[in-house]
């Protein structure tokens, strides 16, 4: 317990001078009371920080034009709960949130499949030229997005793919395979070989061991490979941006620019939207938080 | 954490031989034989798309792309508002990395030194993190908006008045107003990745230090800082590049405004591309970016591993 307490001190700047300053007369555990104070002072300003934008989001969604143009309070003094209806509507947002739930579960599928075979023969199978594969995973995973989309977006036109679903989840994929690769790799490394082992020894071929053994194990690295990349694939603008022309095509993010500039919709209907288009993900954050600090931490640190 | 794993395998190398080896190459090239075709059609063939149509003219629609030789560069090279764009997103880059992981680190640090509370602080300092570069620049482009934004409001009310300005709207202000936004959305990543190291840091070195009478700036100094010298170098790395690479934020907040002062590369071959209908001056203002970023990352990758081997 003390020894958690004393550590507070790491946030030096903050707490060293209340606690010089206390010294001497006073007894010590004064001192640690004031940085603890200190500490979630900070804390809270940037708890709030972050918050704010968001609240203020919910707000101003519930208010009327007038009320969220005068400013005048911060609490909508009648909320207006038609406002997401009239943006439902208007902004078309359940044919955009269906699609991103499509084009973003079908990434993920994808992403799971082809990723945990490449993880697998990395970690397991013992072949020439694996070396060379892990090499291109590492260089194409520093080729940068910029360097990339104008190309792609010519290579799906001559493939006919562009303003395409099945385009758009290809280059989904195909943008989260060599992190997710790299997870799921280090992954069944840390797995023991026991199982593997005793199916082949029963005389199970690779792809049968793989679909019936490995994967049915792999759930917690499956799982935090699915939320990063979900995250990600909900998330992604730069290529929906460029693919897609039908509205009844684009992904929520795209969609809402699409509403933004062509319906040029009133202020408290726009923040209605936006409030929708985030409810889901926001939702999915707070269920898979662990998951999620776990696949980020996966992906990073790879 | 894991890094180790990734240095080739250590496996025995010595190749089975014959029919046997036929067989494993096989079934191991079989495994990766989905990611090789994706990774191959869809990253690879772009790449290299991208480096020859730099050299080529196009307008995006005619299935004609005359080689142009270096013309495209010399476009680029005296277009002033890709330049402006190179010098804006360093700036972004210097902002993203100091004050990104300035707070960061700050928050990491202090969300571990408090016993309650920190499941809660963890949890909301990331939420910014899920949303869209879309949501991100709607919502501040109504926060800083001139007259109704309530940042302006907000100001007035607590007397600081002066401060107020139209945020994305003057030259000398918007860009790091959209700076202290890419901050805002963006540095619960780093924090995530600073609170898991210092998580990490065996406790054992704190009360070896404390028995030796250790003080506080001593303590973070030569045991946290070092311990977590691995994490921060990711972190900085992950960071630069995704304050490099900013695109969306700026696209719906200010579309590179007023004037070209928060244009950023990415939107400049965005514009270049879909907007002037230059498809190969883009594509050469996308290898003269995209290959300032890969040159840094190796420059990086390589600092790291000397100095993870020293």
């Amino acid at each position: 317990m003390s020894r958690t307490t004393g550590r507070a001190d790491e946030m030096s700047v903050a707490s060293v001078p209340t606690s010089t300053a206390e010294g001497g007369t006073r007894p010590p555990r004064r001192g640690v009371r004031l940085d603890k104070v200190g500490l979630y002072g900070l804390l809270s300003v940037a708890a709030l920080t972050a918050l704010f934008p968001l609240l203020w989001l919910l707000s101003g969604s519930l208010q009327s034009l007038t009320e969220l143009l005068s400013n005048e309070r911060f609490l909508p003094a009648d909320p207006q709960w038609h406002n997401y209806v009239t943006a439902w509507v208007q902004g078309e947002l359940g044919i955009y949130l269906r699609n991103s739930v499509l084009y973003t579960g079908s990434a993920v599928i994808g992403i799971l499949l082809v990723s945990s075979l490449a993880g697998y023969a990395l970690a397991r199978l013992d072949f020439a030229g694996k070396g060379v594969f892990t090499f291109v995973i590492l260089a194409v995973m520093i080729i940068p997005a910029p360097a990339m989309f104008l190309a792609q977006y010519k290579l799906l036109i001559s493939l006919n793919l562009t303003n395409n679903p099945v385009g758009y989840v290809l280059i989904l994929i195909t943008s989260g395979i060599p992190m997710s690769t790299l997870i799921m790799r280090s992954f069944f490394v840390s797995q023991p070989r026991a199982l593997e082992e005793a199916a082949a020894l029963d005389g199970a071929g690779p792809l049968r061991i793989f679909w019936n053994v490995i994967l049915p194990l792999a759930r917690p690295g499956m799982a935090a490979v699915a939320v990063i990349q979900g995250l990600g694939a909900w998330n992604e603008y730069l290529m929906a941006l460029v693919l897609f022309e039908d509205n009844s095509l684009m992904p929520v993010q795209r969609g809402l620019t699409a509403f933004t500039s062509a319906e040029t919709p009133q202020q408290q209907i726009l923040l209605a939207a936006t409030t929708i288009s985030i409810v889901p993900v926001v939702i999915f954050y707070l269920m898979a938080q662990r998951h999620i600090v776990k696949g980020i931490g996966a992906g990073a640190i790879k | 954490m894991m890094t180790q794993h990734l240095a080739v395998p250590a496996r025995r190398r010595t190749a089975p031989r014959g029919r046997r080896a036929l067989r494993r190459n096989l079934i191991g090239w079989s495994f990766l034989a989905p990611a090789i075709a994706l990774i191959g059609i869809f990253t690879i063939t772009p790449f290299v798309q991208a480096i020859l149509l730099s050299f080529q003219s196009w307008d995006g629609v005619s299935p004609d792309t005359p080689w142009v030789g270096l013309a495209n560069y010399d476009f680029v090279a005296s277009d002033p508002i890709f330049w402006a764009s190179m010098r804006n997103v360093v700036f972004f880059g210097v902002v993203g990395f100091v004050a990104g992981n300035g707070v960061a680190l700050g928050m990491a640090l202090a969300v571990n030194s408090v016993t309650r509370g920190r499941t809660f602080f963890r949890t909301v300092f990331y939420l910014p993190g899920v949303l869209s570069v879309v949501v991100v620049g709607l919502l501040f482009s109504f926060i800083l908006a001139p007259g109704s934004g309530i940042l302006n409001r907000l100001l007035g009310m607590v007397g600081l008045g002066m401060l107020q300005q139209n945020w994305l709207g003057e030259p000398a202000v918007a860009l790091p107003a959209v700076a202290a936004v890419f901050v805002w959305f963006h540095w619960g990543f780093g924090f995530l990745l600073f609170l898991a190291g210092l998580q990490d840091v065996p406790k054992e070195l704190y009360e070896a230090a404390e028995l030796d009478g250790a003080n506080r700036w001593s303590k973070f100094r030569y045991i946290t800082w070092p311990q977590l010298a691995p994490v921060t170098s990711i972190v900085s790395l992950l960071t630069l590049l995704a304050a490099l690479q900013i695109f969306g934020t700026v696209q719906v907040l200010t579309n590179g405004g007023p004037g070209h002062h928060t244009m950023v590369p990415t939107l400049a071959i965005y514009n270049e591309a879909f907007v002037n209908w230059r498809y190969g001056s883009a594509a050469a203002m996308s290898v003269i970016f995209g290959g300032a970023l890969v040159l840094l990352s190796v420059i990086q990758l390589a600092i790291t591993r000397r100095r993870s081997r020293a």
